[in-house]
């Protein structure tokens, strides 16, 4: 074990500021799913788990909105990783001039605020008078054209879509670093030995990688589970409640009055991202110790 | 080391200072002269023109800036309820008035200041001031043309009727035939503007005064819990009539992505015959597209359900007074401002899709057409969202409901049961009495 820098309650401070603002309003979160807790009433009765029956019964709308989280979640880990991949690929190993002017550009979709790409995407498919539409209708590809935010069967891949426009550049950035971080000899070694560039890239590059590839999956993963402000701004869970995630439906309980159930919705929520972050870090952990 | 980390964290502290410092520096050479800036929150439409004149006038007069927050009417009252409910409302809040809104959604017992007893109380119209109140005081300032923006109905271009030899429908089959006809011309029959997410619901409640005259009393029924919407023939017929004019494409394609602030262009583009709007529209139309006449539209009711009847519906847009609000004397005088006869006649001017306001003194503006409208179809009855309990507050669910039943994930009688569970939902989240 490595001796310590600084002695342990230098921590303390930062440790009671975690409990107060992190630890503690979670801990109540979770205390309250149990509860009728309502804007309708000053009374707080327990409810034991009713609330979170209420959620995973059958028939529930709740699990609709689960399913439609899952469904963005693992799409947009799927589409922005391997887009990313590609992309870093190509500023990498392939495109040398004006690379670094490329990755500012794919980059500058995450340093946008998300309201404004979302609003600016609800005028480019509109379905009538959109940006996209249009084009298509001028190209002769006008049986192309969508409802693409109102349809319920492409609302929610119009939303991952412009959701994986929006983050790929970031990822790309992350992957870009790992990347660069592979030494150039393994390559050289591999193509004296007469590889080629598909057993390159399966054999020193992504295994390589797989440590960024997990901090990205990771990071995709959180974002996915807790979606909210492109569904708000996009489509507020429309058509319907075609789109509604999670999230949005802690929000509209919350908005309703109806604390009990939205915060029985985040406590799973929040469950599930404990055991999908422990097992990512022990995952890593193991990397590391090897 | 240490030293090292002390002196960063007393930079970055003095740092912060620097910057909240002159951040609020920048606040204050901002402020009005009086320091006092009054946030208004409402939703789209409720916020006219000439308001915000008047406003600028206050402003000249006081030194009060008033600051406008106009939010999407889709996501107003999800905004709204978080605000009131984490205890951040803006000074004076939009709301829709109503007894049970005024209960469940507002709160206004807690989240309200009580201006019973204003000067302004004396001359507004009973009927609104009766929406405005509960348990005897007066919460909600109700500064809204309760006749020719409230009574929606079914406006339609007279030209294309004309053309296509139609005449105006009495019954829902006449109407749906009007539709298939006006379809065949290449017009689409009615601007439905559904992704605001309230408009489609208008359809439903607008048609309540003819379900009390099929059943009448059904309204007590429904308040008393001894009556539900699920399985009740007449309001399932309605909403499966609504469905059939969306299935068969009278609301056009667009419908889903169409939105209500485009409908007079919609209206005077000559591609749409028909739309449900207030009696204002027509001149509103006039007002933006000069070169279409007011005149050249005519006026029915909602025929769902053969509805003939025109209900009265004093409920609206009003002002609440945020009772946490730090600015309470400021915001009364503002409200106090709006009412005075000469600004309310300034609003009323000033604003085409005002045809009259709900005070005593102001000079009302009616055409030929929407005073013909009003004589052939007298109000008398109480649309069903100012009579029946937690109907209104399910307002954008409800909608949400009708878009599913749209694209087909609910049928008229998932959206009539979906109806029930919310109202019963509220109504024992309030104790009420008939729903033990």
């Amino acid at each position: 074990m490595r001796a310590r820098a600084y002695p342990t309650w230098l921590t303390f401070g930062a440790l009671a500021l975690y409990a107060v603002f992190i630890v503690l309003p979670g801990v109540l979160g979770i205390g309250y799913s149990f509860t009728d807790w309502s804007s309708y009433s000053n009374d707080l009765h327990w409810v034991g788990l009713d609330n979170f029956s209420k959620i995973l019964s059958s028939g529930s709308t709740y699990l609709r909105f689960i399913l439609t989280t899952v469904v963005f979640t693992v799409t947009t880990i799927v589409f922005k990783t391997a887009i990313g991949l590609a992309l870093a690929l190509l500023l990498t190993r392939g495109v040398r001039r004006l690379s670094h002017l490329y990755r500012a550009i794919i980059f500058l979709p995450a340093v946008l605020p998300i309201l404004v790409i979302s609003l600016i995407f609800r005028s480019v498919l509109n379905p009538a008078t959109g940006l996209l539409n249009e084009t298509l209708r001028a190209i002769g590809l006008g049986g192309l054209a969508q409802h693409w935010l109102t349809d319920p069967s492409i609302a929610l891949w119009s939303v991952i879509a412009v959701d994986t426009w929006r983050g790929v550049g970031y990822i790309t950035v992350i992957l870009i670093a790992g990347l660069l971080a592979i030494p150039v000899e393994y390559y050289e070694a591999a193509a004296i030995d007469g590889a080629t560039g598909w057993h390159a890239f399966r054999n020193i590059t992504l295994p390589l990688l797989v440590p960024v590839l997990l901090v990205t999956t990771v990071l995709n993963l959180l974002y996915g589970l807790k979606v909210f402000d492109i569904v708000f701004v996009l489509t507020n869970g429309g058509p319907g409640r075609a789109t509604d995630t999670v999230y949005t439906a802690v929000f509209d309980d919350f908005s309703k009055g109806r604390y009990g159930i939205a915060t029985a919705l985040s406590t799973l929520l929040f469950l599930v991202m404990i055991v999908l972050g422990y097992l990512t870090i022990r995952v890593m952990g193991r990397d590391d110790e090897g | 080391m240490l030293k090292r980390t002390v002196r960063s964290a007393l930079l970055g502290t003095a740092l912060g200072v620097v910057v909240v410092g002159t951040t609020s520096l920048i606040a204050t050479a901002q402020s009005p002269a009086s320091g006092v800036t009054l946030t208004v929150m409402a939703s789209q439409e409720w916020i006219k023109p000439a308001e915000q004149d008047l406003g600028k006038k206050f402003e000249e007069q006081t030194g009060i800036h008033v600051d406008y927050q106009i939010l999407p009417a889709d996501q107003y009252f999800n905004v709204l309820k978080t605000k009131l409910n984490a205890g951040e409302a803006t000074d004076i809040f939009g709301g829709q008035t109503g007894k049970s809104d005024l209960k469940l959604q507002y709160d206004v017992a807690n989240n309200a200041v009580d201006l019973t007893g204003e000067e302004w109380t004396t001359r507004i119209d009973p009927a609104a001031l009766d929406q405005s109140s509960l348990d005897g005081k007066v919460y909600g300032a109700e500064i809204w043309d309760i006749i020719g923006s409230n009574y929606f109905v079914t406006v339609y271009n007279k030209d294309i009727f004309q053309q296509l030899g139609i005449s105006v429908p009495k019954t829902f089959d006449e109407f749906a035939a009007a539709c298939t006809t006006i379809k065949a011309a290449g017009i689409t029959p009615i601007y439905e503007p559904i992704s605001d997410g309230w408009h489609q619901v208008l359809w439903f409640p607008f048609a309540g005064p003819s379900f009390e005259q099929a059943e009448p009393g059904l309204a007590d029924k429904l308040n008393a819990n001894t009556a539900t919407f699920a399985g009740d023939a007449n309001m399932t017929t309605a909403m499966t009539q609504i469905n059939q004019l969306y299935q068969s494409g009278c609301f056009g394609d667009n419908a889903l992505s169409d939105a209500y602030a485009d409908t007079d262009k919609a209206m005077a583009s000559g591609k749409f015959a028909m739309t449900v709007s207030p009696l204002s529209r027509p001149v509103s139309i006039e007002h933006d597209f000069p070169n279409v006449k007011a005149s050249s539209f005519g006026f029915f009711p909602i025929p769902i359900f053969d509805n003939q009847l025109q209900p009265v519906h004093p409920a609206g847009p009003a002002k609440f007074i945020y009772s946490k609000s730090p600015h309470v004397d400021q915001a009364k005088q503002y409200l106090d401002f709006l009412m005075q006869p000469d600004n309310l006649q300034y609003l009323l001017d000033n604003t085409p899709d005002f045809s009259t306001l709900p005070f005593t003194g102001v000079k009302s503006k009616w055409d030929d057409a929407q005073t013909a409208f009003l004589d052939t179809y007298p109000a008398k009855t109480l649309v069903y969202q100012d009579v029946v309990n937690y109907l209104n507050p399910q307002w954008i669910d409800l909608g949400k409901d009708m878009v599913s039943m749209f694209t087909g994930s609910m049928t008229p009688a998932d959206v009539m049961a979906s109806i029930d569970q919310r109202r019963t939902d509220m109504a024992k989240a309030a104790n009420d009495p008939a729903w033990p």
